[in-house]
């Protein structure tokens, strides 16, 4: 381990971008599953056309192009506006952070969408219809009694969800981000050590995504409490 | 700021050009993968705890990592040792396509025994009790009754791992593969036109994807031919 003296520090702040793009992406995700999910339930046609174009886009393109396409895209975009107010303007990205944890958010957002579909399906009629003999109103319905009873259901997805995320952000190092991979791969072209360096790596993300295995694990025995005693 | 529609129609053949090498990979290391998954399934239901726990251990390292952090131990990190520089494989674990392969394989092997092992779960004990019943051997029940049945538990989730692999193809892009991938990057660097590049790009990622799904809708039916409702 004295080989990483002087690079600690390093490889600490790079697993500190890692979590915060997790945080980031996994909100987005679970906001737009919300919404996909919704839209996919609902009886308008537009909209569920519209959840579907997007749970089919981003669930059949490689996550690398999404993240390209996010990036450079905006960059191409970004670039355009700036120079609409100043000419003189070079060139305008969107920082590596937000364009990774964005296109992550979007893809796995997809899966989140069919995942959370699926669960809100799951949750019994007679609940709703209970809900609404007792006068809830339709949000009171979504937050107190559908949103509870599909969580359950939807756990071991969505912990396989969160593992994807968490995996995803070793690919916003091909943007320039300044994550675990991308400070192995620094540490490498001077230490010329590139087989350890990265099963660091490797062990790095192994160590999160198994507290992520094991805190969906708590959650899911939390969430069946009450039907442990039934079964 | 100016999107250009013909330029995606005139990037889709030469994006065509790294559809073999794709289509190469999915197939090499979707095979490849399969035969290991057997393997590492074996190891899972023998029973014997030194041929469980190394198969466990495999499968909890292939699928809590990042493929791409395992490509790159592969096709970067090898070659730090000299034995394996030296080696009768160096010639393989040089190229960036077998590295690939042999990253893209090892990977789904890990998911692929999953999902054949949850198809294995699936099936009735008491079909396998009445095979023993009617005297057949281990190695019968588990060709005649397990196999069959346990396949076709299995279709569904097989055929998404079938899709996540063509998409992991992309990866090998990063270790200077021109696939369909690599392909677009190089037409993005030189045009400067991402948007209408990596859209012809996903065009046919989406095509090869929809192949995929009703391929295997047609091997379902096909597979539950018997229990389709008259």
């Amino acid at each position: 381990m004295s080989l990483l003296s002087g690079w600690w520090d390093d490889f600490f702040f790079g697993l500190l971008m890692v979590l915060r793009i997790f945080a980031v992406a996994l909100v987005l995700a679970v906001a737009l599953g919300l919404l996909g999910a919704s839209a996919k339930l609902s009886g308008s046609r537009v909209l569920r056309t519209v959840a579907q174009g997007y749970t089919v886009v981003f669930r059949g393109t490689p996550e690398l192009l999404v993240l390209l396409l996010f990036y450079f895209g905006m960059a191409l975009t970004l670039t355009w506006i700036a120079r609409l107010f100043d000419p003189s303007v070079q060139f305008v990205d969107l920082p590596p952070f937000w364009a990774g944890s964005i296109a992550i958010g979007l893809i796995v957002g997809a899966y989140m969408t069919e995942t959370f579909r699926g669960a809100f399906l799951g949750v019994d009629r007679g609940q709703i219809e209970a809900a609404r003999a007792l006068s809830l109103k339709p949000h009171q319905v979504f937050w107190y009694v559908r949103i509870p009873q599909m969580w359950r259901l939807a756990l071991p997805n969505f912990g396989n969800h969160m593992l994807s995320i968490m995996k995803d952000t070793a690919l916003i190092s091909i943007i320039g981000l300044e994550e675990i991979l991308f400070v192995a791969k620094m540490a490498n072209s001077v230490l010329h050590r590139p087989f350890t360096l990265y099963v660091i790596v490797a062990i790095i993300y192994l160590a999160m995504t198994t507290v992520i295995t094991w805190a969906v694990g708590q959650l899911e025995v939390r969430a069946n409490r009450h039907v442990r005693g039934a079964r | 700021m100016s999107f250009d529609i013909s330029l995606i129609g005139s990037s889709l053949p030469r994006i065509l050009q790294g559809l073999g090498l794709t289509l190469n990979l999915l197939a090499v290391s979707t095979l490849l993968g399969l035969m290991l998954a057997v393997l590492i399934l074996l190891m899972r239901l023998s029973g014997r705890s030194w041929l469980v726990w190394p198969a466990k251990a495999y499968i909890y390292f292939f699928r809590g990592t990042p493929l791409l952090v395992q490509l790159f131990i592969i096709y970067y990190g090898l070659p730090q040792f000299g034995f394996v520089r030296q080696s009768v494989l160096w010639p393989l674990l040089r190229e960036p396509y077998w590295c690939s392969v042999i990253a893209l394989s090892l990977n789904t092997a890990a998911y692929v025994s999953e999902i054949l092992r949850g198809g294995v779960m699936g099936v009735d004990k008491g079909l396998t009790e009445a095979g023993k019943a009617l005297g057949l051997t281990r190695f019968q029940r588990a060709t005649r009754i397990t196999a069959p049945l346990a396949v076709r538990l299995a279709l569904p989730a097989y055929s998404n791992e079938i899709v996540s692999m063509l998409k992991s193809t992309a990866l090998a892009s990063t270790v200077t593969l021109m696939e369909m991938t690599g392909v677009a990057r190089t037409i993005v660097a030189n045009t400067f036109a991402p948007y209408e590049i990596f859209i012809a790009a996903t065009i046919i990622y989406l095509v090869l994807v929809w192949i995929i799904q009703t391929a295997f809708s047609m091997a379902e039916t096909y597979a539950n031919r018997h229990v389709r409702k008259g």
